[in-house]
């Protein structure tokens, strides 16, 4: 099993004010697996994607990718980890504001041994003519493309995406949805991807939904839906 | 793969450019300063310790009072030495006061080092001193007139046993405005005065002391003098280790230099810790992208290695200007701070690499040091904590309680405070030294005054006749009095003390001296807090003789550090004969005595000549220290108060859409930092004080002699005025700042 989350709990707060966002997640993801983490706001899933990317860590269980736990590793093998195997994608862009759209990709690149081609990236996600523009001068779209771009670009094994498309129109976020299809596809990446939006799951390979902290539904989804075809 | 972070470093500079460029001119300023002052100082005390050899400066002088034949020359080098004619000729220039002694171009010892012009090669010209021409303005073309005869100057010199121009060993201090020395061709010496004429003779030592000022050669000093007197009557000795007119200066060069070193520490400590509020402001802003670059997989090193580079960046091309400022413009500069005290002799500037460790190695030190552990502290946070704009610490369970009676406006206003406190500790900090530097500047010129209003208010007598040897005198008003040079010493500092044997019932020392009670100066009873009653001890010079006097009372007597004996009991302590006496105290002048038997008469020119040349000598530093003082004043309050607004730009923007206008928002956002500047320029008033005063007793103690810091409230309220005008324009430009947030500010980057 590439990612093995087995029997996470957490919880934030003491005493009184002690809230269990956690209560134990178990879940299995394949190499090259596209899993949608659904569930409503407070169901945990965000908490969850934050322990799977090694920036938060689980009063209980563990994370093992590709056989290695991730809470036997120290904040600077952590580190490593991220960066050689995790890109993150965000409901906010965070780009950096003076850097130009390449350079914001190539921040991601740098970080890698054997990174994809930036030029090519650029291509792919639609934003080659944009490369010199500052993130400012684009729209939300294009500043979550280069986002994505920044994320994939150091070619990672695991991609984890929290509410990517939270933030952007109905035509926006199909856009980018498709790249990250794309991206699960072309590079076999493994793709965990936190969302509320319901339509999102029909094209995933996993879909598990969550509430309260449990999870309620962990099923193999048989009937993938291209995400061009989605609607919501 | 080069970090492409670090194509974001120029960007950041050029975005902050107004920032950057005033800290980058204020330290390129600083350590241009303090780096040509440390090459200057260098090169100058190079080139005087060089200046024994290549000047051959004498090993000592001793006057006679007549020309000493060949037979006594040859019976005088018998002992050791090789003797110069060393003749000198003294004259009033017409038209005022100004005293010249006049050698003519001595080849072999003391040899001449001209700075500009020749030197004189017929009759009727002149070569002066550099500082005494200077100082009374003649330039080369101008003519001087002596008795009668016209010269013209064609040169401007320095005589290397004239470094500080004391026209007598037992001078209290120099005076480079009355008294000069000069040379004039073989030709033009002939025509002088022979009534004039001092006949002076310079030795060196066959087999010399190793060091010109060590304990060897202080002992064959007084070997020598011993011999000589053995030989020949003597009117004046002076082996060139106690001789001050060489010495002074070279013991003044370097003094300063720790001064210097220290304040470009502070302030480059102030600048790193303004750069540390920028800098975690910065992070504030980027806390979003940090934690994303960091949940990426951006080590925190390569974080900290990116927010440190723009600093070091700036200090590091200041400290390189700043060193080539040094060596080639400012060199020059400092080095005329003592070039216009000091008559040394040209010298050539030389790399030094402690100058160079000193103001670019050690500032970029301080500044990676101080924000280094900013940067750690701040970027210890986890990614989450970054990403979610959570960079506190520790978690307020509740937002500061403030009294709901208190204004809206107030409360909001004591937000922007607490908010801000970190920012207001170094804003304390920056105010506090640019008034400790300010306040020193601004004291210099009063503690002069009074010391120089307390030295004539307290003269023993108008005129002090300090005699060669014993010499009667008719005059009415003369009292005699003798006067021993001991040493005070404590822990490793020496300090010379004047013991004055005064007369029973004297007309010119006000209290009752009695018996072995000695009343102690008021500067002797500050520095060393001697009180009434309590027993002093003396040591006399070179030996380990100790003498111990009980103190009757304190005497106001602010110019030195002096001890006042009753005459008879201080001969029988120095075991001299109970008549013994050195010299007259008298108010009218004595006119009945050899000149030649006078060494020195002391007046009131004479007591405040300290003071006028400490004048002369601080006067352009002064000013240049209180412009560098309101420089940190404005460099600091500006760099935070701007941060403040800057931080919350977002939340100002959102006043303006709410409707509050220009000057509400100032009310806010600038007055917070107001009332820091107020209560800080008021309280750091008594702090400066007693660091001052701290600084400057360390200070006092580590010199020779005392003045008392007594500092005029007036002081204290010009730089608090200095200040809050100051500010007062730093505000204008503030609110503008404030006013320009547009209010679409507040619709960005809404998470």
């Amino acid at each position: 099993m590439f990612i093995q989350i087995s029997g996470i709990k957490k919880s934030f707060g003491s005493g009184e004010s002690r809230t269990d966002v956690l209560k134990g997640i178990d879940i299995d993801i394949e190499k090259g697996e596209f899993c949608v983490l659904l569930g409503p706001s407070g169901s945990g899933k965000s908490t969850l994607l934050n322990i799977i990317g090694g920036i938060d860590s689980a009063d209980e269980g563990y994370i093992s990718i590709n056989g290695e736990k991730t809470a036997d590793m120290n904040e600077k093998s952590l580190t490593m980890y991220r960066r050689k195997h995790l890109g993150y994608i965000f409901q906010m862009y965070n780009l950096i504001p003076n850097l130009n759209i390449k350079e914001n990709i190539e921040v991601g690149a740098y970080l890698s041994d054997s990174p994809l081609d930036v030029d090519d990236i650029l291509k792919t996600l639609g934003l080659y003519e944009h490369r010199h523009k500052l993130p400012n001068q684009l729209s939300g779209g294009q500043q979550q493309r280069t986002a994505i771009g920044r994320a994939i670009v150091k070619n990672p094994d695991i991609l984890l995406c929290d509410e990517p498309t939270g933030a952007l129109d109905y035509n926006t976020s199909k856009e980018i949805l498709q790249l990250i299809e794309t991206v699960n596809q072309k590079y076999n990446s493994t793709i965990i991807m936190v969302t509320h939006n319901d339509a999102i799951k029909n094209m995933a390979d996993r879909v598990v939904k969550l509430r309260d902290g449990v999870i309620r539904k962990n099923y193999i989804n048989e009937t993938k839906t291209k995400a061009a075809d989605l609607d919501w | 793969m080069k970090n492409p972070m670090s194509k974001r470093i120029w960007r950041e500079i050029k975005g902050e450019a107004g920032k950057y460029i005033v800290i980058f001119l204020f330290m390129t300023a600083i350590i241009g300063v303090v780096s040509g002052f440390l090459i200057a100082d260098e090169s100058l005390k190079t080139a005087y310790n060089e200046s024994f050899e290549k000047y051959n400066i004498e090993d000592g002088n001793f006057r006679l009072a007549n020309e000493a034949d060949k037979d006594l020359i040859a019976k005088i080098e018998e002992n050791g030495v090789k003797v110069y004619n060393n003749f000198y000729w003294q004259e009033k220039i017409e038209g005022g006061d100004k005293k010249l002694r006049i050698f003519p171009d001595r080849k072999e010892v003391n040899k001449t080092s001209l700075w500009e012009g020749d030197i004189p090669s017929g009759t009727g010209e002149i070569a002066l001193d550099r500082v005494f021409a200077q100082n009374n303005k003649y330039k080369i073309g101008d003519k001087i007139t002596m008795k009668g005869k016209e010269f013209e100057i064609v040169g401007l010199i320095a005589l290397p046993d004239y470094s500080a121009l004391y026209e007598d060993v037992t001078d209290f201090m120099f005076d480079s405005i009355n008294f000069g020395v000069s040379v004039l061709s073989d030709e033009g010496i002939k025509d002088l005065d022979s009534a004039n004429i001092f006949y002076s003779y310079s030795f060196k030592y066959n087999d010399p002391p190793k060091e010109h000022d060590s304990k060897e050669a202080i002992d064959m000093g007084n070997d020598f003098l011993e011999k000589l007197r053995a030989i020949t009557p003597l009117e004046d000795y002076v082996p060139a280790c106690s001789n001050i007119a060489i010495n002074f200066s070279g013991s003044d060069l370097g003094r300063d230099r720790i001064f210097f070193i220290f304040m470009l520490y502070i302030l480059v400590a102030i600048i790193s810790f303004i750069f540390a509020v920028t800098t975690s402001n910065t992070i504030a802003k980027e806390a979003t992208v940090i934690g994303t670059l960091r949940a990426s997989g951006y080590t925190k090193a390569e974080l900290i290695r990116h927010y440190m580079a723009a600093p070091i960046i700036v200090i590091l091309i200041a400290a390189l200007v700043g060193n080539v400022l040094g060596y080639t413009v400012l060199k020059g500069f400092m080095a005329q701070m003592y070039l216009d005290s000091y008559s040394l002799i040209t010298y050539k500037t030389l790399i030094n690499v402690s100058a160079f460790v000193d103001t670019t190695l050690v500032p970029i030190a301080i500044l990676v040091g101080i924000n280094l552990i900013m940067l750690i502290r701040k970027l210890s946070l986890s990614p989450l904590k970054f990403i979610r704009r959570d960079l506190k610490r520790k978690q307020r369970k509740k937002a500061f309680k403030l009294n709901t009676k208190i204004g809206i406006m107030t409360r909001f206003r004591l937000r922007v405070l607490f908010q801000n406190i970190p920012n207001y500790i170094t804003l304390f900090f920056g105010i506090f030294f640019a008034n400790v530097i300010i306040v020193f500047c601004l004291m210099l010129n009063p503690i002069i005054e009074e010391l120089e209003k307390g030295t004539v208010d307290n003269m023993l007598a108008a005129n002090q006749y300090v005699l060669r040897m014993p010499a009667q005198t008719k005059e009415e008003s003369a009292e005699k009095y003798s006067m021993v040079d001991l040493e005070i010493r404590k822990n490793d500092h020496t300090d010379e003390v004047s013991v004055f044997g005064i007369e029973n019932n004297s007309r010119y020392f006000h209290e009752k001296l009695d018996g072995e009670g000695v009343y102690i100066s008021t500067p002797y009873a500050e520095k060393y807090g001697v009180e009434k009653g309590d027993t002093i001890t003396l040591s006399k010079k070179y030996s380990d003789k100790e003498y111990k006097f009980k103190v009757a009372g304190i005497y106001e007597y602010p110019s030195s550090l002096t001890v006042f004996a009753q005459r008879e009991y201080l001969n029988e302590v120095m075991d001299v004969d109970k008549e013994y006496f050195t010299g007259y105290l008298s108010s009218s002048k004595i006119t009945d005595i050899d000149e030649r038997l006078i060494a020195t008469v002391i007046t009131k020119d004479d007591l405040t000549k300290t003071t006028r040349q400490l004048k002369v000598s601080m006067g352009n530093m002064v000013d240049a220290f209180v412009v560098v003082g309101v420089a940190v004043f404005v460099l600091v309050i500006y760099m935070l108060a701007k941060v403040v607004i800057e931080k919350n730009t977002q939340s100002i923007s959102i006043a303006k859409i709410l409707g509050y206008n220009k000057r509400e928002i100032s009310g806010v956002y600038i007055r917070a930092t107001t009332i820091v500047t107020i209560v800080s320029l008021i309280i750091s008033i008594p702090v400066v004080d007693v660091s001052l005063k701290a600084a400057w007793r360390a200070l006092m103690m580590s010199y020779s002699g005392w003045m008392n810091m007594s500092v005029p409230i007036t002081v204290y309220a010009e730089a608090i005025g200095l200040g809050v005008v100051t500010y007062l324009i730093v505000a204008f430009f503030l609110s503008k700042k404030a006013n320009k947030v547009p209010m679409d500010e507040a619709l960005k980057n809404v998470e």
